[in-house]
């Protein structure tokens, strides 16, 4: 039975506890950082933080509104990362997160471009190019498991209005579904569940009182041409020409001394 | 039968070596990436950095050798991009000859046959490819857009099914098949016999001759 985090922004104040509890039961230093300005702190998603909370204002018709986005991993079913990455370090877990085993990340950062969401951060020495990507693991975390545990990921747990829920799938589904219905017969047109089939479902859906453009979410995100050229046809073919290439200069290896050593054998009996 | 005549130069030889070990080094490097159950060998970027080391012999090797030997890498680079119908005579005769040494179909050689001389073209062309995609996703990994690095990936990788597959016939020519038994001679000592010579690079033979740089 799959589970799922649903993020309902029309319930989400902003408070970032989510945030600061991530931090806190994934034991992540907090980072320095300057007033940019904005309430919105750190800039931006980094290997030790797996959360941020994205504020965004816009003038429809005059109006100012304020928007909050998670910015986290989605959890997709047809993850970009889990397809590129060459350990498996990566990995679905069996109630459909995409799990992490830090201990085999090659640091090679494939995950950091297959993501249709921009999600996985690493450090790189651009030199030697060593490197570990992090990013959240729906509290899988080996030694930090609180789904293990059957608790709540720690971000759920804290949110005080319970724009953040955590529970079987099916049922987030069907709960989210019923928000969005809510919220047009309230007016909002565009209301809609995010995350129900892009990508094969993701594990975080969001409830939305519009387009996800207005978000800044992709829509109808995909994994890349390049990702699946890659791993769907070249590597398959690679394998395909490498085997034949063995097979072929073994069946060359038998056939060529079988025929020259008659050849040979001849010309000594000849030559007797 | 004593004679022998001098088929690759000392430091062509060195070339060759320093680049066939750091090419292997890259190729089981990089192949850990394709074989998942290998994962562990590149855990915490082991195999990474040894394949930057790798990188770096490859790629140096011959910008050291190009000035120092500028007439051999002019002679060679025109070899690479000369074919002719000779060529496709090779290519059709090779078959039979490498399965049942049946020669009598096989156009007269140069200094480096038809199959040769396209592998000698794969090496240039791959050796390129890698080298620029290399850089790029080594130097530009931050910088780049995502697609630009997984289109470079990709590039990178169509080069090592072609080069990889490549030098293990090449490897599997000058090491295992029964009639180049003079072939690992050529490029370990550098001589090879006036016999082998005339029977597998006739045509390189004759100019050879000619000019009397035979030694015996």
């Amino acid at each position: 039975m799959a589970k799922a985090i649903l993020y309902d922004t029309t319930k989400c104040t902003a408070c970032r506890a989510c945030q600061v509890a991530c931090k806190g039961w994934n034991e992540l230093p907090a980072e320095v950082t300057t007033n940019r300005g904005t309430y919105e702190n750190p800039a931006d998603l980094s290997p030790t933080t797996w959360l941020k909370m994205k504020f965004r204002e816009i003038e429809p018709g005059g109006k100012v509104r304020w928007l909050f986005t998670r910015r986290s991993c989605m959890h997709c079913t047809d993850a970009g990362c889990v397809k590129v990455c060459p350990s498996k370090a990566l990995y679905h877990h069996e109630l459909g997160f995409v799990a992490y085993n830090k201990d085999l990340c090659t640091g090679c950062g494939y995950c950091i471009e297959a993501c249709p969401f921009d999600v996985p951060r690493s450090d790189r020495n651009l030199l030697t190019g060593i490197a570990k990507m992090d990013k959240c693991t729906l509290c899988t975390t080996p030694g930090l498991d609180r789904i293990a545990e059957g608790w709540e990921p720690a971000c759920v747990k804290t949110c005080p209005t319970n724009a953040l829920q955590y529970d079987d799938r099916d049922k987030l589904v069907a709960e989210g579904r019923k928000r969005v219905d809510s919220l047009r017969d309230a007016g909002w047109a565009n209301a809609n569940l995010y995350g129900e089939n892009e990508l094969g479902g993701l594990h975080v859906m969001y409830v939305l009182d519009d387009h996800p453009s207005v978000y800044e979410l992709p829509v109808n995100p995909q994994i890349s041409a390049a990702t699946v050229a890659w791993q769907d046809a070249i590597q398959p073919l690679g394998w395909a020409v490498g085997g034949l290439t063995v097979l072929g200069l073994g069946l060359n290896y038998m056939v060529a001394r079988a025929n020259i050593n008659r050849e040979k054998e001849k010309k000594d009996v000849a030559g007797s | 039968m004593s004679q022998e005549v001098e088929k690759y130069s000392k430091p062509t030889r060195i070339l060759h070596w320093v680049h066939l070990v750091s090419f292997c080094i890259l190729f089981l490097t990089g192949l850990v990436l394709f074989i998942p159950q290998l994962g562990f060998l590149a855990q915490d970027s082991v195999t990474r950095v040894i394949h930057r080391i790798g990188a770096v012999v490859f790629i140096i090797a011959p910008l050291i050798y190009i000035p120092m030997n500028w007439q051999a890498t002019k002679r060679g680079i025109k070899e690479a991009f000369s074919w002719g119908a000779s060529d496709i005579g090779w290519l059709k005769a090779a078959p039979r000859y490498y399965f049942s040494g049946d020669e009598k179909d096989m156009p007269p050689q140069g200094s480096m046959n038809t199959g040769q001389r396209l592998w000698w073209l794969i090496v240039l062309v791959s050796g390129a490819i890698f080298t620029i995609t290399g850089l790029i996703m080594w130097f530009a990994k931050t910088s780049a857009p995502a697609a630009v690095l997984q289109w470079m990936v990709f590039i990178h990788d169509v080069a090592f099914i072609l080069a990889g597959t490549m030098l293990l016939l090449h490897i599997y020519l000058g090491l295992f098949h029964p009639l180049m038994n003079e072939a690992w001679k050529a490029i370990y000592k550098g001589n090879i016999s006036a016999e082998y010579a005339k029977k597998h690079h006739a045509k390189w033979y004759e100019e050879v001759a000619k000019s009397k740089e035979v030694k015996s």
